[in-house]
């Protein structure tokens, strides 16, 4: 309906053609902010050299690569690779295994994380609060291969120290290395040991911009400190745990190959093999590059399938989404 | 990892744009060929340098420029399909094994097919044809194989606790229990505390990789890896034998003779239980023989006779020795298509590996350079003593060199002589026991056949027995459990593989 109306008055008025005019008006204000432009510039470059042309490489999802013929070369198989991979019993049991480790990190290390910054939050003697922010910082600063190894020191049978701790205390005689009940704590206890005390850092810079009048308003009327927190300190916060959760979410299926890899052996396999391990199994050391492409691609289409389902989970409660 | 994947696909990509240009051009007639490239694993911490004795001399030898690009052993096969799918081939490739990258590889056309081409080269002409077989992909022969000794199974244990028991060296399956049963009760050490065990076995469950439960299986009467019944080829994991010594096995692990973490033990750190005086046996190749006996002398130089004693394979149950050979080839060396574009230039590089393979480089590649590390004494490769700078650095890099070696007709170089007399009585025994077992050795009969179903989902089947197997002797699962673990190998794609197999094997009778 719009656009005849527009023609009509252009005709009218004998103006040039709508298109032009807002290429012109684009135009001045290209050349008014030509210096912004050329700021975005390498960022756009970055993002279409290093991301998007790479995507061109997600076809071998539909073909049978052979490293050999190329990417180009190798012959089209349709969506085989995906039709495989879910009748695959392997399938299951992979999904299984990275969403249950998912939900068991995102239940459990991420409020771990929001209470661990409150707690710190919470301290006043400043030198005592940054000598623990410090320590805390310090395990992220450790490769998975050296927890792994602190893990097998603790753990070893027989001779571990948390080994023999634990087991004097539950009277058992568990392995926890190789029992597939202790792969999941395990491998959660590793994950909030390393992460949780770098995980504050955003939190605590929320914390920060608290208006605190409102905790000395609080205080008057007589709210004692878990009141302080649950009213003024979390609703403050609110809109920064939604994003970070948001972003966990988006990342949830990344269950950190390096860390499950290192983990994992015979007897605990069944419980330990998830999307990201199961690619480098059967894509690198066994040359299936299409079909691990194909395992990667599905992962990828979960985590925007998750990303975008909580951001408009967040919306519709009425907070402020991510985009 | 998606983000490591992408950037593959990145170098995939730059790699294919590359080859454009590298095509367009033109055919460049074969000229002289003045340098070679080739890919090989190190096993050292470090590779070797560019401008080391060795090196200068095996181009001396060879007359090229030899330009050897050095991937670390433990991602080797990674790197190898990277530079696969990559624009910088070399001319030659080390390849370790017919993974199933490799095979596709090939057999999309990757590498020059050499069957009957090696035979106009003396030194590449092989004379172990079953062995150039067993390195072949159905037949066609993809690569120059490397040799190495196809008997190497042994049984070492503590000579000093087996005589302060008073006990006899094993012979068959019964006599190992019976010895890893008293050095697990009977207080070998004596130091008046039960903390031994008997047998040390690592981490180290895939099916068909010489690990002691291969080993212990082919002793009952397994086969290796498939074996021969009613006029088929089946699994060996498909076999009553393999139950049994599965069984006996567990018995072992269940009366505590076997370490308890035998499913996630460092297989790095396998020699300290052995000479802490933990673990009193070792079931391996023969050569960590020597590894132990070093450590004992390391630790005593005047006192380390008589620590460790070896037998090699042991009688099963039957009373038959069933003697656990390797395929006898530890990978190949190929020539990619993509790098070597005549039967020209094919012809160069393979003259360039004959000379590789011969005598003089032989020697160069295994014992190093005569005067500098060693001198030949009774026709024996003796180090220099005492070291040098110079010689040292030649023993270090020799080790990474001899990765180059073929020896596709025997051994081309002088053996070691040993540091001291006893040294080389045991070398001389091991040499003497691996030679006798080889005439009882039962080889895997479908070591030249790649099944095409094998390849596609391979290592993914074999994983479902091997880790049952693990889980049946921890007591994770019972008998019934490792049965139904080989029922799903069959229903999961084994059923094809058999088949396969059996086709390729009847085919090429």
């Amino acid at each position: 309906m719009a656009a005849p109306v527009v023609e009509a008055e252009a005709r009218a008025a004998n103006r040039p053609p709508v298109r032009e005019r807002k290429n012109g008006r684009f135009s001045v204000h290209f050349a008014h902010y030509k210096w912004l432009y050329l700021l975005l510039l390498p960022g756009v470059v970055y993002f279409a050299v290093f991301r998007y042309a790479p995507m061109y490489g997600v076809s071998i999802a539909f073909k049978d690569y052979v490293p050999f013929l190329g990417v180009n070369g190798s012959p089209w198989v349709g969506v085989q690779n995906f039709t495989d991979f879910f009748a695959n019993p392997d399938f299951p049991r992979l999904l299984g295994n990275t969403l249950i480790l998912a939900f068991l990190n995102l239940g459990i290390a991420f409020p771990l994380t929001i209470v661990l910054a409150l707690l710190l939050n919470e301290v006043r003697l400043s030198v005592l609060k940054r000598t623990v922010q410090t320590l805390v910082y310090i395990p992220h600063f450790l490769s998975w291969t050296i927890v792994a190894s602190l893990s097998f020191l603790l753990f070893a049978l027989d001779i571990g120290p948390l080994f023999q701790f634990l087991n004097n205390v539950m009277g058992t005689n568990i392995d926890f290395l190789s029992d597939p009940a202790w792969f999941r704590p395990l491998i959660v206890l590793q994950d909030i040991w390393k992460n949780t005390g770098w995980g504050t850092i955003i939190f605590l810079a929320a914390l920060a911009t608290v208006d605190q009048d409102q905790y000395e308003a609080a205080i008057i009327d007589g709210a004692g400190r878990f009141r302080r927190v649950w009213h003024i300190t979390l609703p403050a916060i609110r809109s920064t745990i939604i994003v970070m959760l948001i972003l966990a979410i988006g990342q949830m299926l990344n269950t950190g190959f390096e860390q499950i890899y290192l983990m994992t052996n015979a007897l605990n396999r069944e419980v330990a093999d998830v999307f990201d391990t199961y690619v480098y199994f059967v894509g690198i050391t066994q040359g299936a590059y299409s079909y691990s492409t194909a395992v990667g691609l599905f992962k990828s289409l979960v985590g925007i399938v998750l990303i975008f389902g909580t951001n408009w989970l967040a919306k519709r409660f009425n907070q402020s989404g991510l985009f | 990892m998606i983000r490591r994947k992408l950037s593959l696909a990145a170098a995939v990509v730059t790699a294919a744009a590359l080859s454009l240009t590298a095509c367009s051009g033109g055919d460049a007639p074969a000229a002289d060929l003045t340098s070679v490239s080739i890919m090989a694993p190190f096993l050292e911490a470090q590779p070797p340098g560019a401008d080391g004795a060795v090196q200068k001399k095996l181009e001396e030898i060879t007359g090229k420029q030899v330009k050897i690009n050095w991937a670390p052993n433990a991602s080797y096969e990674d790197k190898t399909n990277i530079t696969l799918a990559g624009s910088d081939i070399p001319q030659v490739m080390v390849i370790q094994g017919k993974s199933p990258g490799f095979v596709k590889n090939a057999q999309a056309g990757a590498f020059w097919d050499l069957t009957g081409k090696l035979d106009k080269y003396p030194n590449l002409k092989t004379t172990y044809p079953d062995i150039q077989q067993n390195a072949s992909v159905n037949g066609k022969v993809y690569g120059i194989f490397r040799g190495r000794a196809p008997m190497r199974t042994a049984v070492m244990f503590r000579q000093d606790w087996l005589d302060k028991l008073g006990l006899q060296p094993p012979k068959t399956v019964e006599d190992l229990y019976k010895v890893a049963k008293a050095f697990t009760e009977q207080d070998p050490d004596g130091n008046g505390k039960n903390d031994t065990y008997g047998i040390t076995i690592p981490k180290w469950g895939a099916l068909g990789s010489n690990s002691p439960y291969d080993v212990i299986e082919e002793w009952f009467g397994a086969g290796n890896r498939w074996t021969e019944r009613d006029g088929k080829l089946v699994p060996s994991f498909e076999t009553d034998e393999f139950l049994q010594a599965d069984r006996f096995i567990k018995k072992m692990v269940d009366e505590k003779l076997i370490n308890p973490d035998f499913a996630t033990f460092d297989s790095t750190k396998w020699n300290e239980p052995f000479f802490n005086g933990k673990g009193g046996i070792i079931v391996d190749v023969d050569s960590r023989v020597s590894v132990l006996i070093n450590l004992f002398k390391q630790a005593d130089p005047n006192n380390f006779q008589n620590k460790v004693g070896f037998v090699g394979n042991l009688e099963g149950p039957d009373g038959k020795l069933h003697a656990h050979p390797t395929d006898g080839y530890s990978g190949f060396l190929a020539v990619p298509k993509a790098s070597v574009r005549t039967e020209a230039e094919l012809d160069k590089v393979l003259e360039f590996l004959n000379t590789l393979n011969g005598k003089d480089a032989g020697i160069l590649l295994n014992n190093g350079i005569e005067g500098v590390n060693f001198t030949v004494v009774d026709g024996k490769a003796a180090p220099v003593k005492p070291e040098t700078d110079a010689s040292k650095a030649v023993t270090t890099d020799i080790k990474s060199y001899a990765q180059l070696g073929m020896n596709v007709a025997g051994n081309q170089f002088y053996p070691v002589k040993q540091a001291s007399d006893y040294e080389q009585q045991v070398f001389d025994k091991r040499t003497d026991v691996m030679a006798e077992d080889l005439k009882s050795a039962v080889y895997n009969p479908a070591a030249p056949y790649v099944s095409a179903t094998y390849v596609a989902k391979g290592a993914q089947l074999d994983n479902i027995v091997a880790d049952a197997r693990i889980k049946y002797l921890a007591g994770q699962i019972d008998e019934q459990g490792l049965k139904d673990a080989i029922k799903l190998w069959n229903t999961s794609g084994g059923d094809k593989v058999k088949e396969e197999i059996n086709k390729l094997w009847q085919d090429n009778k």
